[in-house]
């Protein structure tokens, strides 16, 4: 860790113009704890670092929208998010998967808005995010944008942000009539880093499925959604023989990478068995109409 | 960037001068305060634990110039009048260490777990210390210490 300037806004706009540069050694600051990695080993050398986490609080809040929906601000902690009484109705998936995450330290300090822009597939949030059909709310000095989170990677690390561009807040829609499930498989310890991650909503209706979102992370270059799993499901009633279908078809198709949590072929077979087994049970553990 | 900051720590105003360099444990060790070791350096250890603003976080993932202007609790703060806290005597009762390295921040996680939940089951005091390593393997003495602080505590209360 070399020497760098921190910076300390209390406003957004104030951050956004320190932030209005097109040199990449000038980066916001949230939770720090993927950045303190990347300094300490030398990854990463910052000129500047825009410390986020001053701005206005409300960029820190979980609120209910008027159509039903649910703004989580970029800056609210992971374990905010793991206690919020309103996303533990609204999608308990969330409260359910952070125990896993990282460890009590890390999920104090850390932020959804840093773990989006950080691209690092082996995440656990972002797939559920992307299954929950969140959106991204971006912005820059002039103006805002709004992103699928599934479509917010562009590659291993790498984001569709440009330089500048902050994470504000992540969106989503009302969740009545969807149940969601997380499956994180560890190959060392409960904790750990996914090896594996799927994400998986469904819609149904008098028993059969109406729509879906299918996400698979870790296993991946980068999040990747299987529509063609979804186009499988739809309008068909769920049952085990449908599942093992949609397992097997997930696995022909993903495209997985080698790395320190297992090779790829390992992984394909993962990615078929997670499938099968998160659409399970939704079906064992969903309300579902 | 070398930067004057002040903070409050263990109660008492303090003020210092902190390099951008510089992580939380290497700030305290210049105040002689040696409780929160750096380990693994990575978040993964917990020998680091501090309490910053009430929460407790990885030193070796917080910035020394972030600590301007926050509340700073270390293991050494824990102490009353030369009295050790609950969950430090728990800990010697039960022998819930050998070499003693990692035991500062076990200690730290389990007070923020008992400041939190009155009697935790067996499943939440390992959840909470998950993020914990010992490589003495004190495991159950530590899960029987804190157990044991829980009982204690609630007794105390009770009086
Ligand atoms: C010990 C340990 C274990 C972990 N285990 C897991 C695990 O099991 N599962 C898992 O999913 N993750 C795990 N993680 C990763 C953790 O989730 C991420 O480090 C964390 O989410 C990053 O958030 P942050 O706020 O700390 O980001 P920061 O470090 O502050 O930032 C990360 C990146 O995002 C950028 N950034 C930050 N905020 C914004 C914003 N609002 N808008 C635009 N860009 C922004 C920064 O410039 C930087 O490039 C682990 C981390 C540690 C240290
Ligand atoms: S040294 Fe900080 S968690 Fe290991
Ligand atoms: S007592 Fe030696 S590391 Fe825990």
């Amino acid at each position: 860790m070399l020497d760098f300037e921190l910076r300390r806004p209390t406003s957004l706009e104030d951050a956004l113009a320190m932030l209005d540069t097109d040199d990449p050694s000038v980066r916001p600051w949230s939770g720090g704890t993927a950045l303190m990695l990347m300094m300490k080993s030398g990854v990463f050398e910052p000129s500047v670092l825009v410390d986020l986490t001053g701005v206005e609080e409300e960029h820190a809040s979980i609120r209910r929208l008027e159509d039903g929906g649910t703004s989580i601000g970029a800056l609210a902690t992971l374990a905010s998010l793991q206690f919020d009484p309103h996303l533990a109705s609204e999608a308990p998936v969330l409260g359910q998967a952070l125990p896993r995450l990282a460890n009590v330290r890390v999920r104090n300090v850390a932020r959804v808005g840093g773990c989006l822009a950080h691209g690092d597939p082996h995440m656990d949030l972002p797939p559920i995010l992307a299954c929950l059909r969140g959106l991204v709310v971006a912005r820059k000095a002039d103006g805002e944008r709004r992103i699928a989170v599934e479509q917010l990677f562009a590659g291993y690390y790498e984001t569709v942000l440009d330089p500048g561009e902050i994470i504000t807040a992540v969106e989503l829609p009302t969740q009545t009539g969807w149940d969601s499930v997380y499956r994180k498989t560890t190959v060392r310890t409960h904790h750990d880093w996914p090896t594996v991650g799927v994400a998986i909503s469904l819609r149904r209706e008098a028993g059969l499925i109406v729509e879906s979102r299918v996400i698979v992370s870790a296993a991946t270059e980068k999040l990747t959604r299987l529509e063609a799993v979804e186009n499988l499901l739809a309008g068909q009633p769920s049952n085990a023989a449908l599942f093992t279908r949609a397992g097997r078809t997930a696995a022909e198709l993903v495209e997985t990478i080698d790395d320190a949590q297992g090779s790829a072929s390992y992984k394909r077979v993962l990615v078929g068995v997670e499938v099968r087994r998160a659409l399970s049970q939704i079906l064992e553990e969903g309300s579902g109409s | 960037m070398r930067q004057h900051i002040s903070f409050n720590l263990n109660g008492r105003p303090v003020s210092m001068d902190v390099g951008a360099h510089e992580d939380a444990v290497d700030v305290l060790r210049r105040r002689n305060l040696f409780g929160a070791r750096e380990s693994c350096g990575q978040g993964l250890c917990g020998c680091c634990t501090i309490k910053v603003d009430g929460v407790p976080v990885s030193g070796c993932l917080t910035l020394g110039l972030k600590l301007d202007g926050a509340e700073v609790e270390t293991v050494e703060g824990l102490e009353r009048e030369g009295v050790l806290d609950i969950v430090q005597q728990a800990f010697i009762d039960a022998g819930a260490f050998q070499c003693g390295f990692c035991t500062p921040g076990f200690v730290m996680m389990a007070s923020d777990l008992l400041a939190r939940v009155e009697a935790p089951t067996d499943e939440q005091i390992k959840d909470h210390l998950a993020g914990n390593l010992c490589r003495c393997a004190a495991y159950p003495e530590i899960i029987a210490a804190v157990r044991a602080a829980a009982e204690k505590r609630s007794a105390h209360a009770q009086v």
